[in-house]
């Protein structure tokens, strides 16, 4: 991926030299070892803050909506002859790229305005099994080398393989590459083990309906609704969260179960042939909520009702914005 | 009068725990999954014997996340009080806080329990409760930075009672009326001049030990002059704006007051709030005097920052590292102090 770093920087550093893009969103070194973080690039002498590895965590396709509807807001204050364009360039892996379809498929700005910088991805660090596998202990330096991540912490040096520490959905990953892209940068990433991605779905779907109920519960137990899923998700883009909404208020911000639980339950089913899997939800829970396992039901459902994977092809048409006469009704409720 | 000290053999130390959550409810670092939190130590649930520090800051013992705080009925007209919200529960004993988390309630103690307002929820909770206090003998997390912003892996601000870990033994110090009431618990070895130095070489080595070190206190005058200041656009861009750093944070104490009604029973509850929610500020009419992420990260650091030295004198920050460790998208508030100085 080192290449692709250095190749990154030199395209980024093109774009904005060239005035091609305002700004490039992507990703810089973090205060923390073996952590990256955004950065939004303006001037073409910052490239070379841009890194790239299995470090980069977030999907960057939401910063690309937000930067993108702000100045929209923002020049409806301007007269109509003033009015600036701004196009933003994106570092894009798989799962952001199909986020910037669904985003594009929503119109929720044209294709015009972003311009992906596309990257093959091999996976990240999940920062939970990251921290499981220093067994309570932090990193005060970090590394990885090849396959290999080295830890030094205050107790002592720890050895363990990254591909222990990968994210679940990087692992089963079936979108590792691009499915859109303005340059393309760097060689094919080899394929994941997608054969297995509904594995745990599968076996979630063999329990109960009362065992399916007793783990929701416990996993929303969990939950102290600080909304950092729903933040950074691309998908979750509502200007006003119905959580949000006063007037009137639809949902108690107690530490109510029922309150949390109805949260998480419309976010999820909002979800519906637009969830990536980019994990993002996930690794930004303080709490550790197994999300992912309801999401990835759904993204099931998709896939088996309506033949649909989220953000795919800009070609696919979202399942809940179409009608076919064949659509699958069996689950409609009959009395 | 001398400080009542006891020595005990680390041995010894589950006996303790398990006699004192015998009598009362105490409350002590567990393994939740893969959590480390604070819980009710009871059947089947151990405190832990070593630990870094729990993910959870223990403020929610005395400032729940939700707390109910008076009850009405809703009449044919208008609605009836039905009485002030009561604690229910005895004497209890939080066991195993950090000196970083203790400090926390001493500085939260100055808003809540102030001579022109006292809040009645905190402070029962707070005098119904004996914080046991566990010296960072062994500094947890390369984030930690206590001693920049006025406590130390030793401090006693907020705490009843004192552990440090002497290698063989532990020190109790007993530090206040409330502490001494669990005395007989701990044995009747008194601590010698010999356990007191010990302790004191302890204490210097743990604080040389922290790796962190920040100007927190050579910012205020940044911060009294430039409420406007260009270094503000730098910090919010990449801020999710979810509640995270708020929420684990020790000190952060602001609240949104609602009323919650099923079918005539009305409830008056406090929540926790959070600076950086849109919603925070949003009044009545729509307007809201913080319209973006912006305005919301610089009232979150002056307000630990400045308002608080303003009001009361210490910086509402106590070095835990939570923010830095729990923020998805690394905003790190060391960083901006260390920013800040240089300004």
């Amino acid at each position: 991926m080192e290449n692709v770093e250095k190749k990154l920087q030199e395209e980024a550093k093109k774009l904005l030299a060239d005035k091609k893009v305002d700004v490039v969103i992507g990703y810089e070194r973090g205060t923390l070892p073996l952590t990256a973080t955004p950065v939004f690039i303006t001037d073409a002498g910052d490239a070379e803050k841009l890194v790239y590895d299995a470090t980069c965590v977030q999907n960057l396709a939401k910063y690309a909506h937000d930067i993108i509807s702000a100045h929209r807001e923002a020049q409806k204050k301007v007269k109509p002859e003033d009015r600036k364009n701004k196009v933003v360039g994106v570092v894009a892996r798989g799962c952001t790229t199909r986020s910037l379809v669904i985003q594009l498929q929503e119109r929720q700005y044209d294709r015009e305005s972003i311009v992906i910088l596309g990257v093959p991805c091999d996976g990240y660090i999940d920062p939970k099994k990251f921290n499981l596998a220093l067994d309570g202990e932090q990193a005060a330096e970090g590394s990885v080398n090849g396959d290999q991540i080295a830890v030094k912490t205050l107790a002592g040096e720890k050895k363990f393989a990254l591909k222990d520490v990968l994210a679940d959905n990087c692992i089963t990953c079936r979108f590792n590459n691009p499915v859109i892209s303005d340059v393309v940068i760097g060689d094919k990433a080899p394929a994941k083990a997608a054969d297995k991605e509904y594995e745990k779905v599968d076996a979630f779907e063999k329990l109960s309906t009362e065992e399916r109920w007793a783990y929701f519960t416990k996993e929303m137990s969990k939950c102290i609704r600080c909304y950092a899923c729903r933040n950074a998700c691309p998908s979750c883009y509502c200007k006003v969260c119905f959580v949000e909404q006063t007037m009137p208020q639809f949902v108690g911000t107690s530490a109510e179960q029922t309150d949390t639980q109805i949260f998480q339950l419309l976010r999820t089913f909002h979800m519906v042939g637009r969830c990536v899997d980019c994990g993002s939800c996930v690794s930004v829970c303080p709490m550790g909520v197994d999300l992912r396992n309801f999401l990835k039901k759904l993204d099931k459902d998709a896939l088996e009702l309506f033949e649909h994977r989220a953000g795919a092809s800009m070609e696919d048409v979202p399942p809940l914005s179409t009608y076919r006469e064949n659509d699958k009704e069996d689950f409609i409720y009959n009395p | 009068m001398a400080m009542e000290k006891r020595l005990i053999k680390k041995g010894e130390l589950a006996g303790i725990v398990g006699r004192i959550a015998g009598d009362m409810s105490l409350l002590a670092p567990v393994k939740e999954e893969d959590n480390v939190l604070f819980e009710l130590v009871k059947d089947g649930v151990t405190a832990l014997p070593d630990f870094k520090n729990t993910k959870n800051a223990p403020k929610s013992f005395f400032f729940p996340r939700s707390e109910t705080l008076m009850r009405y009925i809703r009449k044919q007209k208008g609605m009836e009080f039905a009485g002030l919200e009561k604690d229910e529960q005895g004497e209890r004993v939080l066991f195993g806080v950090r000196p970083c988390d203790a400090r926390s309630f001493a500085i939260l103690d100055l808003l809540f329990d102030q001579d022109k307002y006292k809040d009645p929820y905190y402070i029962e909770k707070r005098n119904k409760t004996t914080v046991v206090a566990m010296s960072c003998a062994k500094v947890p997390y390369a984030t930690c930075f206590c001693t920049s912003v006025g406590g130390s892996p030793t401090s006693t601000d907020g705490s009843d009672v004192l552990l440090t870990d002497l290698g063989d033994e532990f020190l109790a110090e007993f530090l206040t009326d409330k502490g001494k009431g669990l005395l007989k618990y701990f044995g009747d070895k008194t601590a010698d001049a010999q356990a007191d130095k010990k302790k004191e070489e302890i204490a210097a080595s743990a604080e040389k030990e922290i790796k962190t070190s920040i100007p927190a206190k050579e910012i205020k005058g940044f911060l009294d002059a430039n409420f406007e200041h260009p270094f503000w656009d730098t910090i919010h861009k990449k801020c999710l704006a979810c509640g995270t750093c708020t929420f684990m944070c020790p000190t952060c104490h602001c609240f949104d007051i609602q009323d919650e009604v099923k079918a005539a029973d009305g409830k008056r509850v406090r929540n926790w709030d959070s600076c950086m929610f849109p919603l925070f500020t949003k009044e009545t009419s729509g307007h809201n005097p913080r319209p973006s992420q912006k305005e919301r990260w610089r009232q979150r650091f002056m307000h630990k920052f400045r308002y608080y030295v303003d009001m009361f004198g210490p910086i509402a920050c106590v070095g835990c590292g939570r923010c830095v460790m729990s923020c998805p998208v690394n905003i790190d508030i060391r960083k901006i102090v260390a920013d800040i100085s240089k300004l």
